[in-house]
């Protein structure tokens, strides 16, 4: 992960801890490992287990019978999780264009020297990291003044941007691209876009890569701004869409003997099925995952150390 | 765009600053470039925190007349609603509300403590192990491992909290198996605070060991040399060493930490009990609190009243915090 490997160790350098420490060092990471990757085992395993089999055998960890059922039914015609995997992907493609466009914007002016305002805006920035208007007021402001609730920019708008990758990135231009090179392209008579697609945005593409990923993140498990601003099943994102699922299911199961014959329980959305929505849900954004590593180690530590 | 003169600053001896033409434009290069995110910081930062005043009245949604000047409702029943001063904060802490409030503000400090102290001692400590396995193939494999819950949404987390724990679940099948009586985490409070910090550290130990694995790989191996040959043993080189150079990015981390103690991961603790009224006593926040009530039908100033106490709170705190980093270790101070 990290480029530790180019450093020179032998197996027998002093530094090296012993092997028997080694050893249980080892132990103790695979315990980690496994811990780690049992919820992930566990939802992948449920959703392909048949219905059947989970009803009379309850959880297992390895099923007695496969089924892809769970998967057939989820992306059947008409179905809602198709409508809110289009609402996903559209707000967390526009939601990290719009992230990197705003943060990279903003955060050049901050790492060139002669931008004379440039400490009023770090501050005007920085502040809205240490306070803030509250909940209250944030609920009333967007659905009243700006009144984006049931529309497709409540699910992207409100994380596109943060202080915080901007000050992240100030630091990776700072650090990474010399003045002289800047200086060079400008007294080449380069205009400042200029600069700053052709010369910066390249040299930097470590820490946009890790602010786009962050964004992307952020954006796909959005959960709150949905449950704040979007009362439409339409507009329900992924994260929310299962959400009120499981939600919908545990309330009916709780007030299952007040409301006998209301609610017929074996029609309620399997549990196979709820965890091959987790799956599809986790999906993609784990398998943008390796594309992106060998950039975001690099953005995030140059980038997030004091500068 | 003229070249005919290179910039003055950048130079190692600042000379005086002139508004050249040229100086002029490259500002004004640089102010359109920071518009965009500029407005987004006024739409969505500062545009509600004249709201905080919300707190101070007896906040009504009503609609303004046809000929009033301010057509916009909130705008108009923020001005109009009557100041009530300090009443909202009172009801916070009048008798009948005073154990609830009590019970929601000692939730957001203690679990954020319990988080920031374990969370810090376990990325560390995953960061040293990390960089001392001797197999570097599976260093990095594990750590690309730990880095995966990142990843993954609260909601998510939910499900799986729940597959695991409800009345049919994995480990409520093993149990019935051993003839044990079940675990219902959903009905009983002690689990939770157990719950939430694993569910925690599962998330973000991970990312949070990345720096101080970046910061330790970047220290000098002539310090351990040294250090080995005089006899140090590896947990003496860890203290006089390793740590001395991870405490300037802890405490700034942990300047930012102490500034969110009233605020909470709000999907997380807002999820994972599926809201579930029997263990609310441990898993509300002052976060779920707010919310709660604003989705309520009482009046908006209760809630807005300890929004503003968290946000002012957090931010004197934030403030001291760097006051007593900033005279003891000046360099270490966030501002």
């Amino acid at each position: 992960m990290l480029r530790l490997a180019a450093k020179p160790r032998s197996a027998r350098d002093m530094l090296s801890i012993s092997p028997s420490t080694n050893f249980i060092l080892n132990v103790l990471m695979v315990i980690c490992v496994i811990l780690t990757l049992a919820p992930f085992y566990i939802i992948i395993i449920t959703s392909v287990t048949s219905e059947q089999s989970l009803i009379q055998n309850g959880y297992r960890l390895w099923p007695e019978e496969f089924s892809l059922n769970a998967y057939t039914y989820l992306f059947r015609e008409g179905s809602i999780v198709i409508t809110a995997y289009r609402n996903t992907i559209i707000s967390t493609l526009a939601g990290t264009v719009l992230t990197l466009i705003l943060v990279t914007f903003y955060a050049y002016p901050l790492s060139r020297p002669n931008f004379r305002f440039s400490t009023f805006f770090t501050f005007f920035a920085f502040f809205t990291m240490l306070f803030g208007g509250g909940l209250v007021a944030y609920y009333m402001v967007m659905r009243q003044i700006l009144q984006i609730q049931n529309t497709i920019w409540a699910l992207f708008l409100p994380s596109a941007f943060s202080p915080f990758w901007v000050f992240v990135l100030r630091t990776y231009i700072k650090t990474n691209i010399p003045d002289e090179l800047i200086e060079a392209a400008r007294i080449d008579g380069a205009s400042e876009w200029r600069i700053l697609f052709q010369i910066v945005m390249p040299l930097s593409v470590p820490g946009l890569a890790t602010i786009s990923l962050f964004s992307a993140i952020g954006i796909w498990n959005n959960f709150f701004n949905v449950l704040l601003l979007v009362d439409k099943v339409e507009l329900y994102n992924l994260q929310y869409m299962i959400y009120s699922t499981l939600n919908n299911i545990r309330f009916l199961l709780e007030n299952a003997s007040r409301m006998q014959g209301v609610v017929n329980l074996s029609e309620l959305p399997s549990q196979t099925f709820r965890m091959a929505m987790a799956v599809v849900t986790i999906g993609p954004i784990v398998l943008a995952y390796p594309f992106f590593q060998r950039y975001f180690v690099r953005g995030l530590t140059i980038g997030a150390i004091k500068g | 765009m003229s070249n005919d003169q290179a910039q003055t600053t950048g130079k190692p001896q600042k000379p005086k600053f002139r508004w050249t033409e040229d100086a002029i434009y490259t500002n004004l290069s640089y102010l359109t470039m920071v518009l965009p995110g500029t407005i987004w910081l006024i739409l969505f930062a500062y545009l509600p925190m004249p709201g905080i005043i919300m707190a101070f009245k007896n906040y009504r949604l009503q609609k303004p007349p046809a000929d009033h000047w301010i057509q916009n409702r909130f705008i108009y029943s923020l001005i109009e609603s009557p100041w009530v001063g300090l009443d909202n904060f009172r009801y916070l802490i009048n008798p009948v509300n005073l154990d609830n409030t009590i019970m929601f503000v000692r939730n957001t400090v203690l679990y954020n403590l319990l988080f920031m102290v374990v969370g810090l001692v376990a990325s560390v400590a995953l960061a040293v192990i990390i960089y001392e396995l001797t197999n570097r193939f599976w260093a990095k494999l594990y750590h690309s491992i730990f880095f995966l819950p990142f990843f993954i949404s609260w909601v998510v987390v939910a499900y799986v909290v729940y597959a695991l724990a409800n009345n049919t679940g994995i480990i409520n099948t093993l149990l019935a198996s051993w003839n044990m009586p079940p675990l219902e985490i959903y009905k009983e409070k002690i689990y939770w605070p157990f719950i939430f910090l694993f569910a925690n550290l599962w998330k973000y130990t991970g990312n949070g060991s990345i720096l101080y694995l970046a910061i330790i790989t970047g220290i000098d191996r002539q310090l351990y040399e040294a250090a080995a040959i005089d006899g140090a043993s590896k947990w003496q080189q860890f203290w006089n060493i390793t740590l001395p150079q991870l405490i300037p990015t802890i405490v700034l981390l942990q300047i930012l930490a102490v500034g969110r103690i009233f605020g909470s991961d709000f999907d997380m603790f807002y999820t994972l009990p599926a809201g579930s009224a029997m263990v609310r006593d441990v898993t509300t926040t002052i976060d779920i609190y707010v919310f709660n009530m604003l989705r309520s039908t009482s009046p908006l100033g209760y809630p807005a009243a300890a929004a503003l106490l968290q946000s002012v709170l957090g931010f004197i705190l934030i403030l001291v915090t760097n006051y007593i980093v900033r005279k003891t270790r000046p360099e270490m101070a966030l501002f």
